[in-house]
């Protein structure tokens, strides 16, 4: 069971200017005490084409983190420029937040963004190279799409160090995670077992 | 009668397996399949009554939702308080839910249809023991027991006041065990299970009082569920699915001699789910009438595979009403109302039906206080009524215990005064934390975030607490996330803050003096790396299949960019690695040969210790009395032992032992857990110890008291050899508090047996009436108050203090 649940994300100053940094408030709850920190990051999809335009605007360990419900700003400078590709900086992409702990992913939080003139002439003729100075960017924080992934929450590392300190520890105290069937993999779907269409008309 | 299918209870499409209507009658709960997972969501139930509440845009249908099962839930059952709700699934798991309370947004975020969770349920607690899928819950008639069955064929009883301790695992059937329901009186509980057999057990002492086969020999496991049922006056018990001449039936078993000659006959296929009202019932007394008093009847209800429900009445011979194909699929539950009025029917096809009875059709129910009444009539003491958990003798027959439990109570209800006077302030603060509302807050945060650099340079947030966990207390608490001090520098005290230990830098004249060039040849004489040559296979970085992705990024049209960027939201990033397999370690065992040279402590010289062939002994102390005491770099440390002329182990800091030890609630209240001596420091603050109790959960209990247990006695031996005997009470009383909480009277005899010793004069006896300078009766003496908390040893109790008096009076 996850120990860790997003209960809201709130967009700041939105829309703002495209240089303007991006700014997340955070409220998520934790209902154990975790070992070490969550690593959060806000990455930047330049372009749909292709993860190579991914831009990770930043990357921030929030920790200690007690049992109980913790908020948090999320800040990150606006993405470079240079590295969007000049066909897909004008438009809709997509920036996300994803929570890693222990290095592996349990939440990815995306909203779609749009990226256009507010100026009624330049929406009219944009020009080629866009400029990134006039550019208004719009996220629309009231569609969330949000992906949670089941992870291993225990410190593995620590209970094997148990296991091995003292292997005369009567039945081998059995430190088996909570059972995680499916393992996480979106698209695994545990628990559609054939018994429970013993009945059939 | 009237009957609803109100088409808003549903799991979008998907069976629901489990139906019941919460004590209050204001909600119910659903269990079922959900997306990738179980899913348990709780309705209102006005609704369902009141066709203008189900109009009532403002009024919520459904109060909660929780997907945290991580397979189908086959059950849900709310505890007869109303308290909790308990919850088991395929996924082998039962959960208990509780209701929070929170202050503060309550949507679930993300959630495609904008759910707002309106009533918040939170989990207290996972039950794990069963090996496979749970099929059946159900709470005692005083909730103190929480019995579960499952495919794995056992009925597990778990103490619902103690979660997650198991009072006892029931095993004797030979196949899955679909069915459970308790005798409203207490007296046993009943499973039903695919081996063709219906088992009754006995809650005195869980063994089994009779197994009935006959009714079911024509049987196969063709029902998902074999939901049974006790009536509320004891008298029946009605089986699920069993065959009669080939028909299926449901069989009512009567209570005395557990006869079976009648039965429910009507239904095409099996039958699935038998429940009865709540309520006993008499025959409505018309005016006018005679005063003839009419036998009270019970009422049942029904429905089974042929999706027909069929509700009887056990004063009359044919059912009260028959209702067929209410639903496409199977009928899984059946919940009455507590005013025994409504039903609620669940079915596989993912709906529900409500059935609203009118108290002419059915009799007027008997008040709680009638029930009471019959039952006390006909079977003497009921459960039902009974307040007391504990079931061994309530009587108590020492006016002594009973002072100790009236302090004990009264303490309680000090504490629960003090708490509720605390909620109740607390109420009144709604969005308003400290003086600020949450909105000041936010504006605030930035400022008040604290950031912190790693030692890499990375950029470090302290989130801010907003709220506790909380279930039912509104206490919220407003501050910065204190960092755990959980590593404190306890390994080596230096020696000028302390004068119990000296170490040996220091050229006190002592024993030790000579040898102390002598320690040095013990540094490295071994190859053997100190540390855990530990094979595992290394966590494979799978990433998630992301085998769909490439066919949909290669052609993003700029006509549909929304789809471009779907994979973008479902996918992990290819750089984390997916939920490793759970890795199978393969640990090679540390073999350590502590090759030890004797050590003799003569007047002036000492020849040191060889320990290992690759640890270095990293400090020396000795104690007040004289113990030296050897620390080594691997953690463990070493006391000698002159009367046995060894050294004994006092302390390990990678013991799992002391990690898994579990002995908080022992604690007393007052005492700070710290005990100033050498074995505290010798040992370091001890705040491993119980940080992986949390852990073992996984474990079954049994095994987490045992470690628990001879962590404690270590102490208490490590304590003894150092001679510490301000420790020596403490651990010593420590591990009384456990004997006593967990109920272990064999050892605790063992204990009073030694300290009190022979009360009349023998020869020959080896008892010794003081330890490491305590007077062994005081010490006595100091242990019965602990003792007479738990009833269970009242007799230990009024021995151990008979004795006493006797030596006193002497």
């Amino acid at each position: 069971m996850a120990k860790v649940s997003v209960l809201n994300v709130a967009v700041l100053e939105n829309p703002s200017p495209f240089h303007s940094p991006f700014r997340f408030e955070i409220s998520f709850e934790c209902n154990e005490a975790l070992a070490d920190d969550l690593e959060w990051k806000i990455i930047y999809v330049g372009s749909a084409e292709s993860e190579e335009f991914d831009q990770i605007l930043d990357s921030v360990l929030v920790g200690p983190v007690p049992a109980g419900r913790h908020m948090f700003i999320f800040q990150a400078d606006a993405p470079n420029p240079s590295l969007i590709p000049e066909t897909d900086a004008v438009g809709v992409t997509v920036v996300l937040i994803t929570c890693t702990y222990h290095g592996q992913e349990f939440i990815r939080v995306g909203y779609y963004v749009n990226n256009e003139y507010p100026n009624p002439e330049l929406r009219e003729n944009p020009p080629l190279k866009p400029d990134f100075s006039q550019l208004q960017r719009n996220i629309l924080a009231s569609n969330p799409r949000v992906t949670r992934f089941h992870i291993n929450w225990d410190n593995m590392d620590r209970l094997e160090a148990i296991e091995n300190q003292d292997p005369t520890l009567g039945c081998g105290l059995p430190f088996s995670c909570a059972p995680i069937k499916g393992l996480g993999l979106p698209g695994c779907i545990p628990g559609l077992l054939p018994e429970n269409s013993m009945d059939c008309i | 009668m009237k009957l609803l299918k109100p088409t808003w209870v549903n799991h979008n499409g998907k069976p629901i397996f489990s139906v019941d209507i919460h004590p209050d009658g204001t909600k119910f709960a659903t269990g079922g399949q959900g997306q990738d997972s179980g899913k348990v969501v709780i309705w209102n139930m006005s609704p369902v009554l009141q066709e203008d509440d189900e109009k009532d845009e403002n009024i919520p249908k459904m109060l909660c939702q929780m997907d945290n099962h991580l397979a189908c839930v086959n059950c849900v059952r709310w505890s007869n308080s109303g308290m909790y709700l308990a919850s088991g699934g395929d996924d082998k798991l039962i959960m208990v839910w509780k209701r929070a309370t929170y202050i503060g947004p309550s949507t679930v975020f993300g959630s495609s249809g904008k759910l707002a969770n309106v009533e918040q349920w939170r989990c207290v607690s996972i039950l794990r023991s069963h090996s496979g899928d749970v099929m059946d819950v159900a709470w005692s008639p005083h909730d103190a027991w929480l019995a579960s069955c499952s495919v794995d064929n056992t009925v597990v009883i778990w103490n619902a006041v103690k979660f997650p301790e198991i009072l006892a695992t029931l095993r004797g059937h030979s196949g899955l065990v679909k069915g459970l329901t308790w005798d409203p009186v207490g007296k046993y509980i009943a499973s039903q299970a695919d081996d063709r057999s219906l088992k009754v057990w006995r809650t005195l002492d869980w063994q089994l009082e009779t197994s009935i086969t006959k009714p079911f020999d024509e049987c196969g496991g063709t029902t998902h569920v074999l939901r049974l049922s006790w009536s509320p006056d004891g008298h029946y018990l009605v089986s699920a699915h069993a065959m009669n001449n080939s028909g299926p039936t449901a069989q009512i078993i009567e209570r005395e001699g557990w006869k079976t000659n009648m039965d429910f006959v009507g239904h095409r296929k099996a039958v699935t789910v038998v429940k009865f009202n709540p309520k006993i019932f008499k025959k409505k007394q018309k005016n006018g009438s005679s005063a003839k008093p009419s036998c009270p009847y019970c009422c049942c209800a029904v429905g089974s595979k042929d999706r027909s429900l069929s509700v009887w009445l056990t004063c009359l011979k044919r059912p009260l009403v028959v209702i067929h194909e209410l639903f496409d699929k199977s009928i899984m539950d059946i919940s009455w109302t507590l005013n025994g009025l409504g039903i609620l029917v669940c079915s596989m096809d993912g709906s529900v039906a409500f059935l609203d009875f009118s108290q002419d059709e059915l009799g007027d129910p008997l008040s709680e206080e009638e029930k009471s009444r019959i039952h006390q009539s006909t079977y003497g003491k009921s459960l039902a009524i009974m307040t007391e958990a504990q079931l061994s003798t309530a009587v108590i027959e020492n006016p002594e215990m009973l002072k100790y439990q009236r302090r004990q109570q009264q303490q309680q209800l000090d504490q629960k005064s003090a708490s509720s006077r605390e909620t109740s302030s607390a109420a009144s603060v709604a969005g308003v934390v400290n003086g600020e509302s949450l909105e000041d807050i936010r504006k605030n945060l930035l400022k008040k975030q604290v950031e912190t650099r790693t030692a890499d340079g990375r950029r470090r947030i302290t989130p801010l607490c907003i709220a506790q966990l909380d279930t039912g207390d509104f206490s919220t608490a407003f501050f910065n996330s204190i960092p755990l001090s959980g590593s404190l520098a306890g390994t080596m005290l230096s020696s000028h803050s302390n004068p119990q230990l000296l170490p040996l830098d220091s050229s006190t004249p002592n024993s030790f003096g000579a040898s102390k060039p002598s320690t040095e040849p013990v540094a490295t004489t071994g190859a053997r790396p100190a540390g855990d040559t530990v094979s595992k296979d290394s966590v494979n970085a799978t990433s998630t299949p992301a085998a769909s992705s490439p066919s949909v990024l290669t052609t993003p049209s700029k006509i549909e960019p929304m789809k471009a960027f779907d994979s973008r939201f479902t996918e992990r990033s290819k750089a984390t690695p997916g939920a490793p397999a759970l890795t199978s370690v393969t640990p090679t065992a540390m073999e350590r040969d502590v090759h030890r040279q004797v050590v003799v402590v003569k007047e002036e010289s000492l020849h040191s210790i060889l320990a290992g062939s690759d640890m270095t002994v990293s400090q020396i102390l000795l104690t007040q009395h004289g113990i030296p005491v050897m620390n080594l770099s691997d953690g463990k440390a070493y006391c000698f032992n002159p009367s046995l002329s060894t050294w004994n182990l006092v302390s390990d800091k990678q013991d799992s032992l002391a990690q898994c030890a579990d002995f908080r609630s022992s604690l007393p209240p007052q005492d700070a857990m710290l005990c100033s001596g050498p074995l505290a420091i010798v040992q370091g603050r001890a705040s491993t110890s119980g940080r992986q109790a949390a852990r073992l959960f996984s474990v079954p209990h049994v095994v987490q008291q045992e470690t628990t247990l001879a962590y404690l006695e270590n102490q208490v031996a490590a304590a003894l050899t150092l001679q510490s005997s301000h420790e020596y009470r403490h651990w010593l009383l420590l591990y009384a508090r456990y004997l006593v909480n967990e109920g272990f009277e064999y050892r605790l005899r063992e204990i009073c047996k030694d300290l009190l010793g022979p009360v009349h004069y023998s020869t020959g006896s080896q008892w010794e009436s003081t330890v490491v300078g305590l007077r062994k009766r005081e010490l006595l003496k100091e242990l019965l108050p602990v003792i007479g908390q738990n009833l269970r040893f009242q007799r230990l109790f009024t021995e151990c203090q008979e004795q006493l008096d006797i030596l006193r009076d002497k």
